[in-house]
């Protein structure tokens, strides 16, 4: 009798406990307006995923509670928005920036209140690289990575001449310094640059010019909606040459933007392939189950690495922002959905797995899976 | 009705300063949407209202019976309620970003409100400001306090280039030519690399005669206060000054010939007003307020890109005055509270907060399509309310 | 320069001039009846792209096959669906707000046009990201050497182009186009002289309208992409246009658009980095402005239209 009270009495502390579960608030902080908003969207919903897996885990110790905050992918506003989310002390660490200018702005604002962050897309390697405050990661890799293996890949494929089209945002304009700089050392060459507005919509003009150079491939340093633009226009003058493209186009809008056009397409992205990893299946079902009405996009993968980083790391040493970012900066081969992830000095992913994709039948392919790679089917050369 | 102005007037103005203050704190700590909205509908519901009992013109009476009354009241309102949520970073941020845009807003109702110039390139000017400032105090040893004087200068002096065009346009040719600068300006910012390009800038901290902005201020009695509030007392004060600034001009002859200059070019010519003469001088002053904003939000948000000064952001400011009503300085203050806190309080709904945000602006307007507070006439008579 | 590469500039140019000067024509209709800068224009023309995406997707699920029936179809609803929209905005926005400073409408449209752009991010499927737009018209190309015309692009130069004549005709040869013309140059005699003011401006704003989708579908068919964004840079350039042009004057419109365009591909041309183009075609509107300060075509009182 008596121990059966007793069985009893515990089992009801252990439910108690289990309702008494303490919240934890960990912030997002994307775009989720404006031109650049699918990816803020697709990124906020794999975050959005994470926590809600993580809350229905019952051996999680702590009840996690996303707050959702747009940057508009304009610095000003993700100042104020990261001053809105790390002055809340309620709130241990955020998922922060799409954008590199608003990651920029904001690193200042999460050093000086002492929220840790990890970065879920902004490329630009300053963002680590120019400062060395310990609250601040990256779980995406930069866009040096992406170049070098870029244009080591495509000089083993014997292309020599380029012209680069990149838009003049931070992003495009990196990307360009960077790939240049890469294809001079491996001895090809750019035999034009064009920086193009990021909300252009006419690129004939353009076009034509690249036409009279005959590039053998057109190197593009942008995001998806002039992506698609650029890769059309360049059907309708007959420009035949391989494009291709960085991280900004891998997604699936860029494929049903082109339809068959696409084919052929070239890219470079940091990561593992998710749907590679059993990790990875296992995000994509669950995001289609949620039946969010966005796509992940490209990087929707890493919010969600970065938001299961962030509450690994508060499961073991509690909601404690100074502590967190210490246990952070400590991750060494932490196994997630997009590889292995192993921060530096400066809170930079190390691990700088570059995954190459061609399009092949409508869907981006793994480089080495295609039928490209196989020599079954063949890109574009110069006559 | 006909109470003499001189007695009642002071009570009345406290209790409408003192109602106005009180909303912006619910607004400002407001968390809730609910709560949000319900204050939202309450202020604008209250609107209608406050004119009908005649409280607003006897608002506007007392503050018209004592010139100094007005700004007076709103700066130590401003400081109470900076002082009440002095711990709040954001909240403070928030209040020193409202009053820097009410600095710029009254730069274009001198512009606009008064000599009839529509600027369209607001956001350009202030990020003139922005940048001027942001390179003085990171490469020379300039007081920040003189930096700030810069940036004015150098946002009037660059928009002298534009002087040619505006005497000889008007209307909404004139306002092309401001469109068409505030574009060309954020292009070339981010294109050209000499200015940080699109990586933007990043700003230090202000710091005058020793005092560091960026270092909480020392309350007495050792109450812990964000270190925004420093920026709050700044922005406040060059919010007030730029109010008294075009408050008087307002009042004097100058705003006089600006009246003259924009109802009628024609008769004011006629009338030996020197056209020319004033519209620069609106102009100038206009853009030299706002770029002596721009030069401390820069130094208060610590980094600039010109991803900031978009022809949005000059539609933004161009909709403050609007919203507030064409001309009336006054107006500018809650319009600005209103659109630049709706949406950051609307955030709780993610990426539907534009819809909303845009459906509210457009009810408003419907409304009340004067403006919030419309620019009263002139009057010459005894101040007071009417019969 | 190779003259078949200058060849192609110049029709790479007059197609972007076309779309212009068809955005443009509708500021001036609106600018001339009521003197109101329609903010949203730019807007409308997205959502007459996005409309006819919409027809174009219902037929082919419908089992309609034939390309010259999508295309007409799917203009035809965008047509209809934009002219009905513009005179629902002057009847609900524009007109309540006659009596209040003309820039209130500014504001006022602004916002919609912001309303505009969101709803279809939000609510059109998955509008955040671009939306092919079917290639339905023949694209047959004639080349030599570096010039190539192809066949979609002469069908919409000469559709471009008829467009903006029977606008012309109906406002210079129509008993609408004569009260149009009445309302514009004196709305309180037009009035007296028993024109119905209200319905008059709701016309002419369903006109301006169906203009911009017309250039919408232009668009669309011409780069076969659309995007929820598209519309924000062509109303700012179709209201450049219009000013530069002459706000008012129908031709002005036309002339600004084409030289807008001619602006920009130079300076594409011109400059090593082409982002510069803009700061280029946008310094030209300025000194173009101080030395034509109302206007290449000035505004007569008694034309207005």
């Amino acid at each position: 009798m008596f121990r059966r009270a007793l069985v009893l009495a515990s089992l009801l502390l252990a439910t108690l406990a289990a309702d008494a579960k303490e919240t934890v608030k960990i912030a997002f902080i994307g775009p989720l307006t404006g031109g650049v908003s699918a990816n803020g969207l697709g990124g906020r919903n794999s975050a959005d995923l994470a926590v809600r897996l993580r809350n229905a885990d019952a051996g999680a110790r702590y009840t996690y509670e996303l707050t959702v905050l747009d940057d508009e992918c304009k610095p000003n506003i993700g100042v104020q928005v990261a001053t809105k989310a790390a002055a809340d002390r309620k709130i241990v660490a955020g998922v922060t920036h799409y954008c590199s200018a608003v990651a920029m702005g904001t690193v200042d604002v999460y050093h000086r209140f002492g929220l840790p962050v990890i970065v879920w897309g902004a490329v630009l390697p300053d963002i680590t690289y120019a400062n060395d405050y310990k609250e601040i990661h990256r779980v995406n890799g930069t866009m040096i990575n992406q170049n070098d293996v870029a244009a080591k890949f495509m000089v083993g494929l014997k292309y020599r001449k380029w012209a680069v089209i990149h838009d003049t945002t931070d992003y495009g304009k990196g990307h360009n310094k960077y790939f240049s700089e890469d294809i001079a050392k491996l001895g090809g060459t750019i035999v034009g640059t064009f920086g193009v507005s990021a909300d252009q919509q006419d690129f004939n003009a353009e076009l034509t010019k690249i036409k009279e150079l005959k590039p053998e491939v057109i190197y593009f340093g942008g995001l998806t909606p002039i992506g698609v633009r650029i890769r059309s226009q360049m059907d309708k003058l007959g420009i035949k040459a391989v494009f291709q493209g960085t991280s900004g186009i891998v997604s699936d809008a860029f494929i049903e933007g082109l339809g068959p056009l696409a084919e052929g397409t070239l890219a470079f992205r940091e990561g593992a392939p998710a749907e590679k990893l059993p990790g990875g299946k296992f995000f994509l079902e669950q995001y289609q189950k949620q039946g969010y009405s966005e796509g992940p996009e490209a990087y929707g993968a890493f919010a969600y690495a970065a938001a299961n980083l962030i509450m690994d790391a508060i499961e073991k040493v509690g909601p404690d922002r100074r502590k967190v970012a210490a246990e952070l900066r400590k991750t060494k081969n932490h196994q997630s959905i997009v590889g292995p992830v192993t921060f530096d000095d400066h809170g930079q992913n190390m691990v700088p797995l570059i995954t190459k994709f061609v399009v092949q039948d409508g869907k981006w392919m793994v480089w080495e899976d295609s039928e490209y790679a196989s020599g079954k089917r063949k890109l574009p050369r110069a006559p | 009705m006909s109470a003499t102005p001189g007695r009642s007037s002071l009570p009345v103005a406290v209790a409408g300063v003192a109602a106005c203050a009180a909303a912006c704190w619910a607004f400002l700590e407001a968390e809730s949407q609910w709560v949000v909205a319900a204050l939202a509908a309450g202020v604008l519901a209250a609107l209608p209202v406050l004119d009908r009992t005649g409280l607003r013109a006897r608002f506007d009476a007392a503050v018209h019976a004592r010139r100094a009354l007005a700004p007076a009241l709103v700066v130590t309102a401003a400081f109470a309620l900076a002082l009440v949520l002095r711990d709040s970073h954001f909240a403070l941020l928030m209040l020193a970003s409202v009053a820097l845009y009410v600095t710029v807003c009254l730069g274009l109702t001198l512009q606009f409100g008064f000599a009839g110039i529509a600027n369209f390139a607001g956001a350009a000017f202030f990020g003139i400001g922005c940048y001027s400032a942001a390179i003085l105090a990171a490469n020379t040893a300039l007081p920040h306090l003189l930096a700030v004087l810069a940036g004015g200068l150098a946002a009037a002096a660059v928009g002298s280039v534009l002087i040619l065009p505006i005497l000889r346009t008007r209307g909404h040719y004139a306002a092309l030519v401001t469109i068409a600068f505030g574009i060309l300006f954020r292009t070339f910012l981010e294109v050209n690399d000499v200015l940080g390009g699109p990586q933007g800038l990043k700003v230090p901290g202000m710091r005058i005669l020793g005092w560091s902005f960026n270092d909480p201020p020392p309350l007495p009695g050792g109450v812990e206060a964000s270190f925004y509030l420093n920026y709050v007392i700044v922005a406040v004060a060059l919010a007030a000054g730029a109010f008294v600034l075009v408050k008087r001009i307002e009042s004097s002859w100058i705003g006089l010939s600006f009246d003259a200059v924009r109802l009628d070019e024609t008769a004011a010519a006629v009338c030996g007003i020197d056209i020319a003469r004033w519209k620069i001088l609106a102009f100038v002053l206009g853009n030299f307020l706002a770029g002596t904003a721009g030069a401390v939000y820069a130094m208060m948000s610590g980094f600039i890109a010109p991803n900031s000064f978009t022809f949005g952001d000059s539609l933004i400011l161009v909709s403050i005055v609007i919203l507030g009503g064409v001309g009336n300085p006054l107006g500018v203050i809650p319009a600005a509270l209103l659109l630049l806190i709706l949406p950051e309080k609307l955030q709780a709904i993610q990426e539907y907060r534009f819809l909303i945000y845009a459906v509210l602006v457009i009810l408003i307007l419907l409304y009340r399509p004067q403006g919030l507070l419309p620019r009263r006439l002139r009057e010459y008579s005894a101040p007071g309310p009417r019969p | 320069m190779d003259p078949a590469v200058a060849g192609q500039y110049v029709l790479n140019g007059l197609m972007l001039g076309m779309i212009y000067a068809m955005v443009a024509v509708g500021f001036t209709l609106f600018f001339g009846v009521l003197d109101v800068i329609k903010f949203s224009h730019g807007d409308v023309v997205m959502a007459g792209a996005f409309t006819a995406l919409a027809t174009l997707g219902g037929l082919s699920a419908g089992g309609v096959v034939s390309a010259a029936v999508l295309v007409v179809a799917a203009t035809a609803v965008a047509v209809a669906a934009m002219a009905l929209l513009g005179a629902l905005i002057a009847r609900t926005l524009i007109l309540p707000l006659r009596n209040a400073p003309s820039l209130n409408t500014l504001l006022i449209t602004l916002m919609l046009g912001l309303a505009l752009r969101e709803a279809v991010r939000l609510f059109y499927p998955n509008g955040s990201n671009p939306k092919p737009f079917p290639r339905l018209l023949p694209a047959d190309a004639w080349s030599a050497g570096g010039f190539s015309l192809r066949a979609d692009s002469a069908i919409l130069l000469v559709a471009g182009l008829s467009a903006i004549v029977a606008v012309h005709l109906i406002i210079h040869r129509t008993r609408l186009g004569l009260a149009i013309r009445a309302v514009a140059q004196d709305p309180e005699t037009a009035r007296v002289m028993g024109v119905n003011f209200e319905a008059v401006v709701m016309i002419t704003f369903g006109i301006g309208s169906a203009l911009a989708a017309l250039a919408g579908v232009g668009d669309a068919l011409y780069y076969n992409e659309i995007n929820f964004g598209m519309g924000l840079w062509l109303g700012v350039i179709g209201f450049s246009a219009a000013v530069v042009g002459g706000l008012g004057s129908l031709y002005g419109a036309i002339l600004g658009g084409f030289l807008f365009a001619a602006l920009q591909t130079v300076g594409a041309i011109w400059f090593a980095v082409p982002a510069y183009k803009d700061v280029f075609a946008f310094g030209a509107v300025i000194l173009l402005m101080a030395w034509k300060p109302t206007g290449l075509i000035a505004e007569k009182s008694a034309e207005r239209v």
